[in-house]
């Protein structure tokens, strides 16, 4: 009997649903394009839908970087969905982008004064693959709403903010801090885990490709 | 009898058969040939065609009827000079009016009528509410100016269960319908193989349901030369001839005929007997929804007049369903007591015909509007219907399973212009263009579900717009400023947030002296003191005049 009820005990610990504080969780995830990175998040790479926050001190520490491997997978599936960025501080500039693998006709970018409400669309409607928002101020309640809206549609979110928030508590499922590396001649950022289920304690530092002086 | 000219021969009716047309066997073109022999055999055949003609006699008073005209009504023609009456009514007529008459006569003879100008505008709305109805049996429905409607129904009979039952229920569809039924319109309808046949039985008012070509020539032969419309004076000279009927019509010479009358009518009469084909022109339908609701409260409130259009939203829907279309445009006009109406307009993406997504973009784009005074009436009206592909639902949710729905884009896309604007909402994609502002356009309204050859943008690995951006592109900056900002400079160098330190550089790009933006700029990619990389341009020809900008940022 006793064994039955292992099995069966095993059975429902190993529901995706189901975290310990101790195991990696069994999630959907997407390679990040970087080896290191994905050998620190759990999973082994950026969850496939929920929401992911990505502080930053400053705009050009590679924030587009880290996630432009992921978007070119993502834009280049069949049948692909889409990827909404929603108040993007600039011009996300096109030929760029196409040269880095994503699909330009796949990109649609909101301008609005209700980034929120956009971003809660377009996470919930389950038309794009992943909604990037640059947000000034969200408080929790609004953070809670968009994962559920990422979950509900079956979106990878990503919220950009600053790093003045990166003490506050964030019902994010993963919370990214970015550092621009100091060493001369090296362009790169240092990233560390805020927030992950499972993942490593430990900065990982990653270097960029492109505009490599 | 000269030897070209020829009689038409009327065949024998011959041992009583089932109707023709229930035969399944399909039709067999009739051999042509140039004797009367070879056009007995071609009459034989049966019809390849099989019309029904509506005549509405009295149309100028249907068009002019209404509950509050009581007394005797004619009808008069406003072009003519003598005011000739056009239509009486039977009221009338028993007073001693009768159409022709000059009014001046009329009113001599009847002093109380009702003369009314005749209202053309009106009797074709009529006609085209007539052939509306019968467009729901046959796809080829003509109109005969001015009081003639033409229906081919062979290809509907098996459909509607059969001749007789399709024929009965077309008359119940006309009597049923509303504004017909106001105007007290009644058509005659008869059937015959040739339109002209059907349309002369028809005007003539006699009883017709001929399925046979061979009983064609025999049951026309009664009928008087006016039914076939020709001008006043063919029928006079026709009349000095002796000829008053259809039979001795078609009893006189063809050769002879042709040398008096000319090739018109004779063509008339070879289509009156089907020895002509008569390709017709059939109805265009310009179909619109429209649909007005009368509250029983004035409403200032968004959300009860969401309520309110309910019934219409779903009739629309009902209306669009019917004919598998979708719309792209939609108002909604809202009527007050004395501010003009306001109006709310909604664009969509993509075709559209669900109730549930219209009233969902409806409140998102009546959130943004606000109403001057309480709403007294609502009206809604469609625009063009366009062809909607059905899509079949998924099993599986977006996302899953490698899932990509068809129809969430554009659902969302309209929503967000619904709520923030047609700008608000935009695709990206690349210009061959040296100047990086140049570079890149914002891609708007439809286009942002085609891509730059025209066909739908399908995304994907087999994009065609990736292959053609040049590798350089890869060294560029992913930010772009939308305007370059101008930077504060010290001793020559550019400052932004503290000293910049060059890394790389110059780039020269000299680009546009054609189109009056000419540029001449050094492009340097440069770190800032919180590590930051920036791609910042000088411009100037030398060091007293240059000026540096922060063009774009290295994401």
């Amino acid at each position: 009997m006793s064994v039955t009820h292992d099995k069966q005990l095993q059975e429902l610990l190993a529901h995706p649903s189901v975290w310990r504080g101790r195991s990696r969780a069994a999630l959907e995830t997407l390679p990040t394009g970087f080896p290191a990175l994905d050998a620190g998040l759990p999973g082994g790479g950026w969850p496939r839908h929920g929401l992911v926050e990505i502080l930053t001190p400053e705009l050009g520490v590679g924030e587009l970087y880290l996630l432009l491997p992921a978007l070119a997978t993502l834009s280049r599936m069949m049948p692909a969905r889409w990827c909404t960025w929603i108040c993007p501080p600039h011009e996300p500039f096109a030929p760029a982008l196409a040269t880095h693998g994503v699909t330009l006709d796949r990109i649609l970018v909101v301008r609005t004064h209700l980034p929120l409400w956009a971003h809660e669309q377009a996470l919930r409607s389950g038309a794009c693959e992943a909604a990037l928002a640059w947000l000034p101020r969200a408080s929790a309640r609004a953070i809670r709403r968009l994962q559920l809206a990422a979950e509900q549609g079956r979106t990878l979110g990503v919220l950009y903010r600053s790093q003045r928030f990166a003490h506050e508590a964030s019902p994010a499922m993963l919370r990214v801090m970015l550092e621009p590396l100091a060493r001369p001649g090296v362009h790169g950022a240092r990233v560390s885990l805020l927030k992950s289920r499972g993942g490593s304690r430990e900065p990982i530092e990653l270097m960029w490709a492109a505009a490599a002086a | 009898m000269h030897p070209r000219a020829y009689r038409l021969v009327f065949p024998d009716p011959g041992p009583k058969k089932t109707p023709s047309v229930l035969r399944v066997r399909p039709a067999s073109p009739p051999p042509r040939g140039p004797g009367p022999e070879d056009n007995q055999a071609a009459l034989a055949l049966e019809p390849r065609e099989l019309w029904i003609a509506a005549h509405v006699s009295q149309l100028p008073l249907a068009a002019l009827r209404s509950p509050a005209r009581a007394a005797p009504l004619v009808v008069i023609d406003p072009d003519d000079h003598n005011r000739r009456i056009v239509a009486a009514d039977p009221q009338a007529q028993a007073a001693g009016v009768r159409p022709g008459m000059t009014l001046g006569a009329a009113l001599a003879a009847a002093p109380h009528i009702d003369a009314q100008a005749r209202n053309v505008t009106r009797e074709q709305e009529l006609m085209q509410h007539l052939a509306a109805v019968a467009a729901e049996f046959t796809p080829l429905v003509s109109l005969e100016a001015p009081d003639g409607l033409l229906l081919e129904i062979k290809p509907s009979i098996r459909l509607f269960g059969g001749l007789r039952e399709l024929c009965r229920r077309l008359r119940a569809a006309c009597l049923a319908h509303p504004v017909l039924m106001q105007a007290q319109v009644q058509p005659r309808f008869t059937l015959a193989p040739t339109a002209l046949a059907a349309l002369a039985a028809a005007r003539a008012g006699a009883r017709c349901f001929i399925t046979d070509s061979r009983q064609l020539p025999a049951r026309l032969k009664p009928l008087p030369l006016e039914v076939l419309r020709w001008p006043d004076e063919e029928n006079a000279r026709l009349a000095a001839m002796g000829v008053r009927t259809l039979g001795e019509l078609m009893r006189l010479p063809r050769a002879g005929f042709a040398k008096r009358f000319g090739p018109t009518q004779l063509a008339d009469l070879d289509r009156l007997l089907g020895r002509r084909a008569e390709p017709r022109r059939r109805v265009a339908r310009r179909e619109r929804y429209r649909g007005q609701l009368d509250l029983d409260h004035e409403i200032t409130d968004h959300e009860r007049i969401l309520q309110a259009l309910a019934p219409l939203i779903a009739e629309l829907e009902d209306f669009l369903r019917a004919r598998q279309r979708g719309i792209t445009a939609l108002q909604c006009r809202f009527h007050h007591y004395r501010a003009a109406p306001t109006v709310c307009t909604l664009r969509l993406a993509a075709p559209e015909a669900d109730a549930g997504r219209l009233t969902a973009l409806l409140r998102e784009r009546l959130a943004s509007i606000a109403l001057p005074e309480p709403v007294r009436r609502c009206e809604l009206r469609s625009g063009p219907l366009t062809t909607r592909a059905s899509v079949s639902r998924s099993l599986w949710s977006p996302g899953e399973r490698g899932h990509a729905g068809a129809g969430e884009m554009p659902a969302l896309v309209e929503q967000l212009r619904a709520r923030l604007g047609m700008n608000a909402v935009y695709g990206l994609c690349h210009v061959p263009e040296h100047r990086p502002e140049n570079a890149w356009r914002a891609k708007r309204g439809t286009d942002l579900f085609i891509d730059d050859k025209g066909n739908p943008a399908s995304g994907g690995a087999s994009s065609s717009m990736n292959k053609a951006v040049p590798l350089f592109f890869f060294h560029r900056p992913l930010w772009l400023l939308q305007t370059p900002q101008l930077l504060a400079a010290r001793r020559g160098r550019p400052l932004y947030r503290g000293a910049l330190e060059i890394l790389g550089g110059p780039e020269r790009i000299e680009s546009g002296w054609w189109d009056g933006a000419d540029v001449m700029r050094d492009y340097y990619v440069a770190r800032d003191g919180r590590g930051a990389r920036l791609w910042i341009y000088c411009q100037g020809e030398n060091a007293a005049t240059r000026e540096w900008f922060l063009h774009g940022i290295f994401g």
